[in-house]
């Protein structure tokens, strides 16, 4: 996987070296492939869908941007302050940024679209982002009208306060600011219903020119967008059938998409056609009910996970598409440590005889047990994917190897689901993918609903809390080095691999990130505002 | 006649049209998942959002409230709102993709019967012969190959390999809308979708043909001097036809929901992909619209049959 990914990006280089010298050229069409289509919900507050937030980021500006090192960056807002106790960031707003209807975009816009958010007849799901802003919770319950958490200060200042002091919080202010002007008649609970989000006016790179459904998306260039007009003149995003991805790429139908591990022998012999393999924001995992008492001992997920070969899951039935993972932040993260971590390799000796030392004992039938607790279990799978359906069967073989019995279930994605919302399992496995901020209070922290395992540790708490408060950089890596430490050892999960994307690019795309870190080769999408198109 | 058709309507279709709304809103709403399951991917979102969100899509009602809530709208010509986060009207969803599924449908189904019982016809005429042992073996073949893998070959052979035709979708952008346009991309999905039911309607021909070939009335004609060809054609044919017709009834649905699968291989931009997501989201509203679509089709498409049946048989009226 390593090696691949250095050969691939030595190529890059040397591709990249002959471009360079080329200036950026305007014009031409660039079209991105969507194996999905998007909703027509082109409104940064209330879509739910990722491929609706590619055309909204390109149509809408936030006040900040994320960047490659997934640290925020401004850009409607020019620079932001955070106050000595942390509890309150006041943007400064650039003068002059326009809407695509010529309309200047100030403070009210912001402050329309982050109020929106917090109305009680919002529809959408960003209120949980924004509910620490002062007064956001008598606001969203209709016991007040005003959110003093919210200041406008002049036109182009704005201040946020929240009650607790909540580092990452800048990070939320990634979402496109509306048009006040064209949306504050529209009753906040009609609002998803308004013909503007179908057609939607932003002060983005791009204008929105035509949504058809199932077919593609169209924009073109800003003449006056605030931060210079895009070199390509027309954005595409166009629909692909999953099948058809590799023969678009093939004959130059499309210059940009994300293609599976399935498709990357096939992708790679094309001329002219770069690939990208970088590290996701994500990772998959086992996780095992620890309100049952066999698994409320460390030593037995410990002994099952030394006694899982991941390292074959993820050479052999993911061919080397992956890392294996042994704690819930990603490497593709700047949280991301492995110091004093165990990496836990495959050793089912080692797992035998920490199960024996632990009291497990084989019972009539060699499966193990201690007291009343016997080590036969459900293992809950979703279907739809081969490689986890091999990996299942990887698993269980494995086991057995060390007197474990596992009966794999095969289900439906939403129906397993509903199981483990429920509690009703003893072992499942999905993924996770990642906000760029590292908090890990939503998954891990004892009141998260998401808390699938069921893992209640104080000082895991306290960690959480404590990164949540620190809003100096290395001493939050610190804090989160020791969690992830701490859920190491731990192991309420077993983690299994952090997943990596492969983007295949056509080669007269210049200017894109050759090297890139999670966010891939665009950026998210924020390089398509700078790409040009080579002849 | 008319008489006939409203009696059809009002004591059949009605009561079985209502049965099956109620069966099908009861299976999909007792089946696990939920409607909601796809939020929990949204990073931050709380619980209180979500139960918010269940409230607004009224999944808090029992069972039979919910169902006839929606069947009230439906009464009042509404078939309500989609769960997904467009919130667009489900009327809206399948009207904007109706048409190109009505494109593809139709086509495939001119191309089966303009296939279908030519071959069927020629496979019975000369029966035993080497090209009527040819048709029955290449129509089982297109009977047994499932739709998704032909429709993949042929990706393979004709866009790929030959680079003959575009790999699935409908008009790039910015490209000219011309008929040569619509025939190219047309071809290979319609072709997929007809495959089963060329093959289908000239066994079916074939059959029917050789039936009425051995009745005594096709004996009498023989027996008077006619050549076989004007046997065939002109005293077998309209009778063999008869029981096509029943098919052609039952094959109208059948193409529409045989689209689904087709339409997603080729990225189709008709109801296939809506009805495939609807399903996995748990789109109750959208799953309901479309299937309620389909159960009148499957109802017009008996009705049209056991009509057209009436009109090309004397023997057979309708009181």
């Amino acid at each position: 996987m390593r090696r691949m990914m250095l050969a691939v990006v030595i190529v890059c280089l040397l591709l990249s070296a002959a471009a360079a010298a080329q200036e950026p050229k305007q014009g031409g069409v660039f079209r991105y492939a969507l194996t999905t289509n998007p909703r027509g919900m082109f409104n940064p507050i209330l879509n739910t869908e990722t491929y609706d937030s590619y055309i909204i980021s390109m149509v809408y500006d936030g006040l900040i941007y994320i960047d490659e090192q997934l640290q925020p960056q401004p850009k409607v807002a020019k620079y932001w302050e955070i106050s000595d106790d942390g509890l309150s960031i006041t943007f400064y707003l650039h003068e002059g940024v326009k809407f695509h209807d010529g309309v200047e975009l100030t403070a009210h816009d912001v402050e329309y679209t982050y109020k929106t958010i917090l109305h009680p007849e919002y529809t959408g799901v960003r209120y949980g982002n924004f509910k620490l802003l002062v007064g956001a919770e008598d606001y969203h319950n209709g016991l007040s009208n005003t959110v003093p958490g919210i200041e406008v200060i002049d036109d182009y200042t704005i201040k946020f306060t929240t009650t607790e002091p909540y580092a990452p919080f800048v990070t939320q202010f990634t979402y496109g600011i509306l048009p006040s002007h064209l949306l504050e008649d529209i009753p906040v609970g009609e609002l998803e219903r308004a013909d503007f989000n179908r057609h939607p006016i932003g002060s983005g790179p791009f204008k929105f020119v035509e949504f058809l459904t199932d077919q593609h998306v169209i924009l073109e260039a800003n003449d006056d967008y605030f931060f210079g007009r895009p070199n390509i003149d027309t954005l595409v995003f166009q629909r692909v059938a999953l099948d058809a991805l590799p023969i678009y790429i093939r004959q130059q139908r499309v210059d940009y998409a994300e293609i599976s591990p399935d498709n990357y022998a096939e992708v790679s012999g094309i001329p002219g056609v770069d690939l990208y393999v970088y590290e996701a924001l994500s990772y998959n995992y086992i996780c095992f009910n620890m309100r049952q008492p066999r698994f409320a001992d460390p030593v037995v997920r410990q002994a099952i996970t030394y006694g899982f070969d991941r390292e074959t899951y993820v050479e052999v039935l993911r061919e080397g598409f992956g890392i294996v993972a042994n704690a819930p932040i990603p490497m593709a993260s700047w949280a991301f440590t492995d110091e004093g971590i165990n990496e836990y390799p495959y050793n089912p000796e080692l797992a035998a005889q920490m199960l024996a030392e632990a009291g497990w004992k084989p019972g009539p039938d060699g499966v193990l047990e201690k007291d009343d607790m016997r080590l036969e279990f459900e293992f809950l799978v979703p279907e739809g994917s081969r490689v986890t359906e091999q990996m299942a069967l990887l698993f269980q073989q494995n086991m057995e190897d060390i007197g474990i019995k596992v009966n794999l279930v095969f289900m439906e994605f939403s129906a397993a689901v509903d199981r483990v919302d429920a509690r009703e399992f003893d072992t499942f496995t999905m993924a996770w993918s990642l906000s760029v901020d590292p908090d890990p209070h939503g998954i891990w922290h004892s009141t998260s609903p998401w808390n699938d395992p069921g893992f209640f540790n104080e000082r895991s708490d306290e960690l959480i809390e404590m990164g949540r408060r620190e809003t100096d950089l290395e001493k939050r890596k610190e804090i989160y080095a020791e969690w992830q430490r701490l859920i190491n050892y731990e192991l309420p999960t077993m983690f299994l691999s952090y997943g990596v994307t492969i983007a295949a690019v056509n080669e007269r795309v210049q200017g894109i990130d050759t090297e890139p870190g999670p966010l891939g080769p665009l950026a998210s999408l924020e390089r398509l505002s700078t790409i040009w198109l080579a002849d | 006649m008319w008489r006939y058709i409203i009696r059809r309507i009002v004591v059949q279709g009605i009561p079985v049209l209502l049965g099956f709304t109620f069966l099908l809103y009861l299976v999909i709403t007792i089946a696990p998942g939920s409607p909601v399951t796809h939020l929990r991917g949204v990073p931050n979102i709380d619980e209180e959002t979500i139960a918010r969100r269940e409230a607004q899509l009224g999944l808090n009602d029992s069972f039979p409230v919910q169902y006839l809530k929606w069947l009230g709208r439906v009464l009042r010509g509404d078939l309500g709102l989609s769960f997904d986060s467009s919130r667009r009207p489900v009327a809206e969803l399948i009207m904007e993709r109706m048409p190109a599924t009505i494109l593809l449908s139709l086509s495939s189904i001119i191309l089966a019967w303009l296939i279908g019982i030519p071959v069927g016809i020629l496979s019975a005429r000369y029966q035993y012969s080497v090209l009527d042992y040819t048709v029955t073996f290449l129509a089982f073949v297109g009977i047994s190959i499932p739709s998704f893998f032909f429709g993949l070959l042929l990706l393979y052979v004709f866009a790929l390999r030959l680079n003959l035709l575009p790999a699935g979708g409908f008009f790039m952008a910015g490209e000219a809308r011309t008929l040569l346009g619509y025939v190219k991309y047309l071809l290979l999905p319609g072709i997929t979708l007809g495959l089963s039911d060329i093959a289908g309607i000239a066994r079916y021909m074939r059959s029917s043909l050789l039936e009425v070939k051995g009745q005594d009335f096709l004996r009498t004609a023989r027996a008077k001097g006619l050549t076989e060809n004007v046997v065939v054609y002109k005293h077998a044919l309209r009778n063999a036809l008869l029981p096509i017709l029943t098919l052609m009834g039952f094959t109208i649905p059948f193409i529409f929901s045989g689209a689904v699968i087709v339409e997603n291989i080729f990225a189709w931009p008709g109801l296939g992909s809506l009805a495939i997501q609807a399903v996995n989201e748990r789109n109750y509203p959208v799953i309901m619209g479309i299937n309620l679509m389909f159960a009148v089709l499957i109802f017009l498409g008996n009705l049209v049959a056991d009509i057209s049946y009436a009109i090309a048989d004397p023997r057979i009226r309708y009181e």
